[in-house]
């Protein structure tokens, strides 16, 4: 038997060329010709746009085009609701909004321009949070109508809100229920009630955004992009152009961190796009950091206000949730998040009967996107805090509490998710076990009246998360073409992008575990829609699960190919035959052919026969309907962390000190790539929870840098004991599930709960930042309240 | 924008001085504060960008008769491996323990966080308690000249002290304190490496039994400059720093405190700091 690759620590294979800095990233690119692109952002929050001049800046040597709404009249809106017009044209609506865009022979002559242009704004008043937006007469952020074209059916009925306008500030609702929560109610023995506030965080990707477009004499457009949904954006990019999707091509260029931002397209790649065009150059743009932090997507702040039930013998009853979420001026995916938050709230645990309304507001703040774990790390952090709550209520350990709601396999929630396997109580065990929780929380707990001012906490939280993709569009599927060529080398072609998750890596490793060949034997094509197959793209921790099993497939039909064609050969039963180390094997140890030398022979036959195979993989899961009910995930992920933590009470500083996480993860395929994934993971929790606040005051972003705007430092990261929970997923690509979000999300949760049992307070709002820690411990922070607009 | 026109690189201190006294100089040291300014425009770059790095007597740290001289040029890293500073003048030893990261410390000089001036500068709140003066050299009329300055009189507001254009910092020096002194650095960011004070603190003070003399308190980012608290230094003066003396101390300071709000920390939340830990750092400095 080949020895299996499977479960081996195996380095990434990008590695090399990045910790060498042999890397090109989208702004190392330099494509012959190019221009540099630059936009003017509003300097208004809020405000009409009287009159934009632009003639000083066209007239500086070295600029070819300088561009606003006016010029693009045929620009079409982007984004989830469409209601976002790359360039503004009535009105500017946050300080993101793109007014004006220059290309030029350098970034620096381009930069010049942008300071020629003259803008007079008629300021409009700020609607700063979604209260103010909600509040009678407060102002519209999208009154009817804003066209640059005054085409009049752009205006009629079922036109995007970006022509048609918006009559209130509502940008998306939710709404959810299972059984009755009056009944569920009047059946619990034990009811709470709290507020939570979730703030403002970005993504922080180490590699900034950036594009470059060019259209060659035919009018074909060839785009260099960081995206992580190729397939899906050429599309979006044809509508906006009014031309053939046929004639787009993506390539993307290494990507320097996704984590969902780039799960959208944004103003700046339009841009690019009209700039391209008009000049007939191709354009570059290339974000600062500070533009990064400006015009990036952000995490969705949410007032969360959840009411929980359970029976004095610790069985859940009952959950009710409203939400406001800060959607910001415009709509991506932020405003769908709820999608995924009501998954935690109905079926993370046991809960007969849930109600669940949801509404994200226009303000004139940053608009939100997608972010690992798309809105999970927020319903997990209201939900949680509840879990502890309840059982404290009830007399029960957390642990105990949290077993008795737990999920089993074979379960089929009220909302119709179907846990085929399911590890959650492994998870729960195991992590509380290796972190000793209930000793220390029993320890802690008894040291609140010591005088000692520095105090220790555990707090443990628990995910659920969709771990087999998630059926959102008509299709969850990947395509993968697979090619072996003459020297038995392997070329995967796989829909599947690469944003520094290893996906190139774990899809070679199942290849290879098929086909009995070493990692070496393997290249990987991933980045030109005109090569690789069709993918929904990068999200929802769907890519090792979907494209794995997609690989996985087409290397299946290349083996039998293969096979087959060597019993004929050798005239014995094919199904003797196997791939291992490079061999055609007989009962497992005969060695009939070398595997490069056999392939070699079909090339040059009479009959010649090139081993090239193609599979498609869509996953079972289904559409949910109308009510959001359905089975959106071929497998759905588990995982519990504990954490304990040193709070000082007279700083209000909170050290992180040690993460004990358990994870179904189905299956590890690569343990190195894995323990990557989940500590980067729990990093990126650790800093929503403890250091990350985007500052948005009056919709302006106070801190767009990263000396005020604090992601975690290597000092500040904790100890972490990982173990994987191996459920062997029957659907899963060698049992695995997907685990990209899982570990970013319930760190917040954990902390909160570890604070609580380092020091009886309970704080409902994030970050757990110093200063807020302080005021929360010393009876000075202000609660989040659940207004009476909201 | 600025524009460069001429850049220079004098080999010694006289040359350095009449380059000064023609005008119209920025003058680089590390350049970690005078870079990222010009970069945002908060620091508008003369005609002539002048370098300090080949001036040898800007250089060394030495003790000679009870000062040690710490050159302007004397990089956080230089500090940091004295043995001097971390055995005799400790508390900024400290300080430069919790100054930026390592490749910040490697640049930045004594000189340059001086003349920076910021009331959050991570030298200034130590060497301020050090008794610390400031040394200015200039050459008015062909000859070389110097004045010292206490550092309590040097800061004038943020960014701003009392030298002028034509001076140059030469030196910091530092009174050597006495073998029995004691001394604690306390400073507030919200993760360990990297930031920027929302407070500093600085305690230097001798033992003689249990009392406490020759107190110095200094605080940083409390005030439009570094800040010396005599209130709190009196109120602890001849005492043993017990409870009652600790929080006399304390109350003291929050009189000699301005602080303001700002994106790193609340008025409120700077004045609940410094009364705990101002208790803290005098109570673990004498502990040890």
């Amino acid at each position: 038997m080949s020895e299996t690759l499977i479960g081996k620590r195996i380095p990434k294979l990008d590695a090399p060329d990045k910790a060498s800095g042999k890397t090109r990233y989208i702004h190392d690119l330099e494509v012959p010709g190019a221009l540099h692109a630059k936009i003017l952002r509003s300097a208004q929050v809020h405000a009409r746009i009287v009159s934009i001049d632009t003639s000083a800046a066209k007239a500086l040597a070295g600029v070819h085009a300088v561009i606003t709404a006016a010029d693009v009249p045929w620009q079409r809106p982007i984004g989830v609701a469409k209601d976002h017009l790359p360039l503004k044209t009535d009105r500017v609506r946050s300080l993101r909004d793109e007014v004006a865009a220059v290309a030029a022979d350098s970034e620096e002559i381009a930069e010049t321009a942008l300071r020629l242009i003259r803008v007079q704004y008629e300021p409009l008043p700020v609607v700063a949070t979604p209260d103010q937006a909600l509040a009678p007469g407060a102002p519209l952020i999208h009154p009817e109508p804003h066209g640059a074209d005054s085409s009049p059916h752009l205006k009629s009925a079922g036109a995007p809100v970006a022509f048609a306008g918006k009559p209130d500030n509502i940008a998306m609702t939710f709404e959810y229920a299972q059984g009755d929560v009056a009944k569920g109610e009047a059946e619990s023995d034990f009811v709470v009630e709290d507020v939570f506030k979730l703030h403002y965080v970005t993504h922080c990707c180490m590699g900034i955004s950036g594009v470059i477009a060019e259209f060659d004499p035919n009018g074909n457009l060839l785009l260099y992009s960081n995206t992580q949904v190729p397939f899906l954006h050429k599309r979006e990019f044809a509508e906006l152009l009014g031309i053939d999707p046929a004639r787009i091509r993506i390539i993307q260029p290494p990507i320097g961190g996704g984590f969902g931002s780039k799960l959208d397209i944004y103003p700046f790649e339009p841009i690019v796009i009209f700039l391209a065009k008009i000049t007939r150059r191709p354009v570059k743009m290339v974000f600062t950091r500070e533009e990064e932090f400006l015009a990036s997507p952000t995490r969705q702040p949410v007032l969360l206000k959840l009411r929980s039930g359970c029976r004095k013998d610790g069985a859940l009853t009952f959950r009710t949730v409203e939400t406001v979420h800060d959607n910001g001026a415009y709509t991506s995916w932020g405003a769908t998040t709820p999608f995924v938050m009501m998954q935690t709230i109905s079926s993370l645990y046991r809960v007969p009967h849930c109600q669940y309304l949801t509404r994200a507001v226009y303000t004139n703040n940053p608009y939100a996107g997608s972010f690992r774990g798309y809105g999970n790390l927020q319903a997990t952090f209201a939900v949680e805090a509840h879990m502890d709550k309840l059982a404290e209520a009830v007399g029960m350990d957390g642990l105990a509490f949290r077993l008795k709601n737990a999920q089993d396999p074979g379960e089929v929630t009220p909302q119709g998710m179907h846990f085929k396997s399911c590890g959650f109580k492994d998870c729960l065990a195991t992590a509380a076990a290796r972190s000793e929780f209930l000793r220390k929380q029993a320890e802690n707990r008894a040291r609140w009246k010591d005088p000692n001012p520095v105090k220790r906490g555990v707090g443990i939280a628990s995910m659920l998360h969709v771990g087999g993709g998630a059926k959102i569009y008509p299709s969850d599927g990947c395509g993968t073409i697979l090619k072996i060529d003459d020297f038995a080398h392997v070329t995967l072609m796989t829909g599947a992008s690469e944003i520094g998750q290893g996906s190139e890596t774990v899809l070679s490793q199942l290849v290879c575990e098929e086909l009995g060949l070493p990692l070496s034997a393997v290249t990987v094509v991933n980045n030109d829609t005109d090569i690789t197959p069709w993918d929904v793209g990068v999200h929802a921790s769907r890519t090792t699960f979907i494209a794995g099993n997609s690989a996985i497939g087409a290397a299946k039909k290349a083996k039998a190919k293969i096979l087959a064609a060597a019993a004929a050969k050798a005239g014995v039963p094919e199904n003797e035959l196997s791939l291992q180390s490079g061999y055609i094997v007989r009962s497992g140890k005969e060695k009939l052919f070398e595997l490069g030398k056999f392939l070699r022979g079909l090339h040059f036959s009479d009959r010649a026969e090139l081993v090239m195979t193609t599979f498609y993989y869509e996953p079972p899961s289904k559409h949910q309907d109308k009510g959001f009910k359905g089975d959106v995930s071929a497998a759905y992920a588990w995982a519990t962390q504990v954490c304990e933590i040193e709070v000082d009470t007279q700083t209000g500083i909170v050290r992180l000190l040690k993460v004990t996480g358990a994870h179904d993860v189905g299956r590890v395929l690569n343990r190195l790539g894995i323990e990557g994934q989940i500590e980067g993971g729990i990093v990126m929790g650790q800093g929503y929870a403890l250091t990350e606040d985007l500052m948005v005051e009056g919709g302006v972003v106070k801190n767009p840098n990263f000396r005020d705007y604090k992601l975690v430092t290597a000092p500040e990261i904790p100890e972490m004991d990982v173990s994987f929970i191996e459920t062997l997923d029957g659907e899963g690509p060698q049992g695995a599930k997907g685990v990209g979000e899982a570990p970013a999300i319930c760190i917040a949760a954990a902390v909160a709960n570890a604070i609580y049992n380092a020091t009886g307070t309970r704080i409902t709002a994030l970050p757990f930042t110093p200063e807020n820690v302080y005021r929360a411990l010393h009876g000075a922070a202000k609660a989040p309240a659940w207004s009476a607009a909201a | 924008m600025s524009v460069l026109e001429t850049y220079r690189a004098p080999q010694s201190l006289d040359e350095a001085a009449g380059i000064l006294r023609e005008g119209n100089v920025t003058v680089l040291a590390g350049g970690t504060d005078v870079m990222p300014q010009s970069r945002i425009g908060k620091l508008k770059l003369q005609p002539v960008l002048m370098s300090l790095r080949r001036v040898p007597e800007l250089r060394g740290i030495c003790e000679e008769g009870g000062t040690v001289r710490l050159g302007a040029l004397v990089t956080i890293s230089e500090l940091l491996e004295s043995a001097l500073v971390r055995e005799r003048l400790n508390v900024l030893w400290q300080a430069c323990d919790h100054f930026a990261s390592d490749q910040i410390r490697n640049a930045a000089t004594v000189g340059g966080n001086l003349c920076n001036a910021s009331p959050a500068g991570d030298t200034l709140v130590p060497l301020l308690a050090l008794d610390a003066r400031a040394v200015l050299v200039s050459k008015p009329n062909g000859k070389l000249q110097e004045r010292r300055v206490p550092l309590a009189e040097f800061f004038t507001g943020p960014g701003r002290t009392v030298r002028t254009g034509a001076e140059l910092l030469a030196a910091a020096e530092v009174p050597l304190p006495p073998r029995e002194s004691v001394g604690g650095f306390y400073k507030h960011g919200t993760r360990p490496g990297l930031d920027i004070s929302a407070i500093a603190i600085a305690f230097v003070a001798r033992r003689e039994g249990k009392a406490l003399r020759d107190v110095r308190v200094a605080f940083g980012a409390v005030a439009p400059t570094p800040i010396r608290a005599p209130r709190a230094e009196a109120a602890l003066e001849g005492r043993a720093p017990d409870e009652p003396a600790l929080e006399a101390a304390a109350s003291a300071a929050l009189g000699e405190i301005r602080p303001i709000s700002d994106l790193r920390a609340s008025d409120w939340y700077r004045r609940e700091l410094v009364r705990n830990m101002l208790k803290r750092v005098i109570d673990h400095a004498c502990r040890m």
